[in-house]
Order: C-alpha cells, then sequence, then structure tokens
C-alpha cells in the first residue's frame, strides 16, 4: 500500500512542476514591469526595487522560476492585478464554495448512480435494464450548462421553489443550504449517468465470478449476494473510475459555478481569464491543479481499502 | 472517458459482415448515424440553407418567438435572439463552426495520439517514455488545459482547440497501444519480419490497419465528449467570440434573455444535445459490434 501510493506520489511530480512551469509562464505574460504591477501603482520607486530583487528580475530565467517555486511554496501568489488583493486570499475565500459545491452533488449523485447500475445489472436485458441505459446515455449527452438554465428557468424562475444566485452562507444554515441546492443539483445530475453506467458493467463481470456462484450455491439470499459479493466487489473499480471522472466533476463545477454566480475557483479562474488578470489566473489555474491531484491520490488511498490485494503487488 | 474499456481488437473479417449486419438491425444506432449525416450536411450547406444573414442584427425585431407562437414571423421560422438576429441561420451556422471545432480536435488529437500509441507498442523501448508522458498529460483535467491555454494565447476558438485536441491525445494513445498490443502477440507480425518486411510495412500495413477499427470507435465517443467540452468552454466565454455564430456562444449569449424569450439559449443546447447524443448511440454500438462482452441483450 505505501509503495503503491509512494509510486503514485513520485508520478505527480511531474505534473506538479508542469503546472509551476504554466503558472511561471502566465506571470511572464503581464504587461509592463511585473515589479511595478505586483507593487501596485501607488508603490515608492524603493519598494519596486525591492521587489524587483526579491523576484530575481534581474537573474536569469531559470533562476526566476526556481525563485518563482520557493514563493509558491510559501503561498505567496503574487497580486490581482485588477482588485490588488493578495492572490491567496482570493483563493481561500473561493475554495471553499467550490469543495461545497463538489460535496454536495456527490452526496446524492454517487448512491443514485450506484443503485440504477446494480439495479440495471441485476435486471439485465429486460426493460428497465433498457430505461436505465437510455437514462444514464442521455445524462452523458446533456451540457451542464443546459441543465443549468433549465433549473434555474422552471425551478427558480416559474415555480419559484429555490434561489439560484449565489451563495448565502454556510450549508448548514436554512439559507446557505436552499442556495446550494440548484448548484449541486445540476453539478450531480451530470455525475449520475456515468456512475451508473460504471457500476453497471462492473456489477455485470463480477456476477459471473465463481465466488457469486458459490455464494448463491450456499444458499445465501439473493439480497445478500446482491449487497455483499457482488456490490462490494463491484465498487473497486467504480471507485477507482469515480477518480479518474474527477476532473469531469471540475469541468462541470467552472461551468455551474458561472451560471450560479457561485463564488468558487471555477467561477474566479473564468472571470481572471477573461479579464486577463494573469496573476490570479494563474494561482486560481495551480490550485485547481492541485485539488485535483490530491483528489486522486486520497481515491488510490481509499482504493487501496477496498481492495487489500493493491498492497501486495 | 466512459469508454477506456474499449480496447478489444476487431474481430476476424469473415465475422466483420455479420457483425455489419448486427448494426444495421439496431434501428437506434441507425436512427443516430442518419441524425448525424443530416446535420453533418446542415451544417455543410449553411449559406445556402440559411434563410437570413446570421450577422445581420435589427434592434425592431429582437427576441421574436418562432413561427408556431403568437408573435412569430414566417421570415423567422425560429425567432430572433436578443439583437434581432435570425435564429435558424444562426443555429445552421453555429452547428458549423462547433462540428468544426469538433471535428479539427479529434482528428489532430487522434492522429497524434494513434502514431504515439502504435509506436509504443511497437518499438517496445519507446514504451515507457510514450506511457509516461501520456498519463502525465491524462492527470491534468481537459477543463484545466483549456483554462490554461486561454489564459496563455488569450481565450477564442484556437485556444479551444488546442486544448481539446491536447486532452484527446492520451485517451487515444492509451486505447491505441492496448489494441495494437494484442495485434502484435498475434503470428503474422512475425511471420511479416521473417520475409523481411521492413518497420514501415509491419508498422502501416500489419499493424495500423488492424488497429484502426478499434480507435475509430473510441473516436466517435470521444467526439461526442470533444463537442460537450468545446461547447462548454466556449459557453464561458473562452472559446469563439461574439459576434460569431457558435452554439455553446449562442446559449451563453441567451442567458440575459432566459425569462423573456428562452428560445435563445435553449435552442442552441437542443442542438448540442442530439449531435452529442448521436455521436455517443453511434459509439456504443459500434463499440458493441466490435467487443461482444459488452453487448446490452
Amino acid at each position: 500500500m505505501g509503495v503503491h501510493l509512494l509510486h503514485r506520489a513520485v508520478l505527480s511530480i511531474p505534473v506538479l512542476f508542469g503546472v509551476l512551469l504554466l503558472g511561471f509562464m502566465l506571470l511572464q505574460l503581464v504587461p509592463g514591469d511585473v515589479a511595478q504591477v505586483i507593487a501596485g501603482p501607488q508603490a515608492t520607486p524603493e519598494v519596486v526595487e525591492q521587489i524587483r530583487r526579491d523576484l530575481g528580475l534581474d537573474r536569469s530565467r531559470v533562476i526566476q522560476f526556481f525563485i518563482y517555486i520557493t514563493r509558491v511554496m510559501q503561498g505567496d501568489l503574487g497580486y490581482s492585478m485588477i482588485n490588488n488583493t493578495p492572490v491567496i486570499s482570493e483563493l481561500g475565500e473561493a475554495i471553499g464554495p467550490t469543495f461545497e459545491l463538489m460535496i454536495g452533488s456527490l452526496l446524492f449523485s454517487v448512491p443514485i448512480g450506484i443503485a440504477l447500475g446494480t439495479v440495471a445489472a441485476v435486471n439485465r436485458g429486460r426493460a428497465l435494464d433498457r430505461i436505465i441505459i437510455a437514462i444514464s446515455v442521455f445524462g452523458v449527452s446533456m451540457p451542464v450548462f443546459f441543465i443549468g438554465l433549465m433549473l434555474i428557468m422552471y425551478v427558480g424562475y416559474h415555480w419559484e421553489l429555490l434561489p439560484f444566485l449565489g451563495r448565502a452562507g454556510p450549508l448548514w444554515t436554512l439559507d446557505g443550504l436552499a442556495h446550494a441546492a440548484l448548484p449541486s443539483l445540476t453539478l450531480g445530475l451530470i455525475f449520475i449517468g456515468p456512475v451508473a453506467r460504471m457500476t453497471r458493467t462492473a456489477a455485470l463481470e463480477v456476477m459471473n465470478a465463481d465466488y457469486v456462484r458459490t455464494a448463491r450455491a450456499k444458499g445465501l439470499a439473493e439480497r445478500t449476494v446482491i449487497i455483499r459479493h457482488v456490490l462490494r466487489n463491484a465498487l473497486i473499480p467504480v471507485v477507482t473510475l469515480i477518480g479518474l471522472q474527477a476532473g469531469y466533476l471540475l469541468g462541470g463545477a467552472v461551468v455551474t459555478e458561472t451560471i450560479f454566480s457561485w463564488p468558487g475557483v471555477g467561477r474566479l479562474a473564468v472571470g481572471a481569464i477573461l479579464a486577463r488578470d494573469l496573476p490570479l489566473a494563474q494561482g486560481s489555474i495551480l490550485i485547481l491543479a492541485v485539488s485535483f491531484i490530491v483528489i486522486n491520490l486520497l481515491v488510490d488511498v481509499l482504493y487501496g481499502i477496498l481492495d487489500p490485494r493493491v498492497g501486495k503487488r | 472517458m466512459t469508454a477506456v474499456t474499449a480496447t478489444e481488437p476487431a474481430t476476424a473479417a469473415p465475422r466483420r459482415w455479420g457483425n455489419m449486419r448486427r448494426l444495421f438491425r439496431d434501428k437506434l444506432a441507425i436512427t443516430a448515424a442518419i441524425l448525424l449525416v443530416l446535420l453533418v450536411l446542415a451544417a455543410i450547406l449553411a449559406p445556402w440553407l440559411a434563410p437570413n444573414d446570421p450577422y445581420l442584427t435589427n434592434t425592431r425585431l429582437r427576441m421574436l418567438p418562432p413561427v408556431w407562437e403568437a408573435r412569430g414571423r414566417w421570415e423567422f421560422l425560429l425567432g430572433t435572439d436578443g439583437l434581432g438576429r435570425c435564429m435558424l441561420s444562426r443555429l445552421l451556422y453555429g452547428l458549423r463552426a462547433t462540428l468544426l471545432m469538433g471535428i479539427i480536435a479529434t482528428v489532430i488529437g487522434g492522429s497524434i495520439g494513434l502514431l504515439l500509441g502504435l509506436f509504443a507498442a511497437f518499438y517496445r523501448r519507446l514504451d515507457g517514455v510514450i506511457m509516461h508522458l501520456s498519463d502525465i498529460l491524462l492527470s491534468f483535467p481537459a477543463i484545466l488545459l483549456g483554462l490554461s491555454f486561454a489564459a496563455v494565447v488569450g481565450p477564442g476558438m484556437t485556444a479551444v482547440v488546442i486544448s481539446l485536441a491536447v486532452a484527446t491525445i492520451p485517451t487515444v494513445v492509451r486505447v491505441t497501444r492496448a489494441s495494437a498490443l494484442v495485434v502484435m502477440g498475434q503470428d503474422f507480425i512475425e511471420a511479416g519480419r521473417s520475409i523481411g518486411l521492413n518497420d514501415r510495412t509491419l508498422l502501416v500495413r500489419y499493424l495500423a490497419l488492424n488497429c484502426i477499427s478499434s480507435v475509430f470507435v473510441y473516436m466517435t465517443l470521444r467526439f461526442g465528449q470533444v463537442i460537450l467540452l468545446g461547447s462548454a468552454l466556449s459557453f464561458l466565454g473562452l472559446g469563439a467570440q461574439p459576434p460569431a455564430a457558435e452554439l455553446g456562444t449562442m446559449a451563453s449569449a441567451g442567458r440575459n434573455e432566459l425569462f423573456l424569450a428562452p428560445h435563445i439559449a435553449v435552442m442552441p443546447s437542443l442542438v448540442i444535445v442530439v449531435l452529442v447524443l448521436c455521436a455517443n448511440v453511434l459509439g456504443d454500438a459500434l463499440r458493441d459490434m466490435l467487443d461482444p462482452r459488452l453487448r446490452h441483450t
């Protein structure tokens, strides 16, 4: 297990390096004098000169890159060109809502997807199976923004059931929960299809296994066979696939945040790119990539827990 | 992403015709194929089919509903958008832009991926390097590629196509390599070698031609994803820039009039749904044809 995890962690180093290089490149694109931009318009020449020396702007690009890496490691991502606020504090405010949105959507989409996939596998070839397959194909063919706009138009505007603009507070307040409902629903709806599909395929493969026949032969109730023997083993590939699909979820989150004015990192990143606020864009892309790497490592840990064989390889 | 398992190679040639017949019996897949052909034709013929100039604005004819609603007008069959431009004409031109974006990205990413996948399977010494590189690319989600390219070269179609192509490469490498490795294990490769064929002939005539069908099936499925992702990037404002007609950009513009004239956002979204749905249904059917283990019934 430890070795496996270490291997995965080592694999993510080049990715991290690539992301840092990208961030560094983005900062090179900032027009004008970088030191002046970072210092802000009111800075005295002494301060600008100090920053220039701190950043190593008088030295070679390679040295600048290493200075950049050490700065990032210390949590210094520069200043937003538009608000003149530290990028790290903007990100600090935005990362929470993004995780809220993702967790909110996973909480209902993963159980529903697994349930649908299992039901489909158990009823293989029957009408129910076909209906569930149809639903999941439809689900993976829907643009996120279409689902979001429809929910806003009907649930939010015509039926006036739920608010659809912004975030009102943490999830444990009633208002906060109400505001989070539609964005989470939007993001979760695109995830049910893939999860159902993966579960169905995995369950079908397991159902033909010898130990499932044995479980049936020794007279276990069908329910027990499905839940304890089939599902437990089918969940192993499903967990990895959910990890692989984290990128898909991230993409959905960026669009969902933009539609619902949800103050997360995705919306921040898009806003920064459109406004050419490169330090902020650099910071938000960096943090999204790092969270993605961390999520994948966590999935690997979970994988090891679910499947003890992984550690022995 | 959901189809990475489709790595089985084509079965022996005689069975392929039986498979083709089965595909023709699959009414859903045929409908999807016909719809796709119609959509492609509509996109190609857009300049001749469009009833109006897709860029001509008219402030007095803003947000007209489709013809079947009370205020609808016959010269604007599907109504007009927030600037009074003909929706039908814009949808045709938008479809053209979206399809072109998807096809260019899939073909570029697919060809590079195919080549690298074949090399990885054929030249075993390259295998490690190619697979490591593609693993690294794979752990960089497509949306982040899109955001990064848009940040570096500025929002626009170029950024979107580059990021979609780059995101497609590693997935195609995996599918190609898996299918090529199975082919490499077969006797005829050894036979070809022993009669003194050079690497290029072996690679192209023996290996590539035997993997191409499974790669093509995967690319059909990938095409749907590429369209979804590309239109999402355009929706965010990172792709085609107004006034250009592109389905994602059009849906995004429709947000401003969502409650007054929902058709402006709904219609381009529906075209995307039909496009992606057809690609997915067709891709699934083709994959089931090649890999009978996954067949639904």
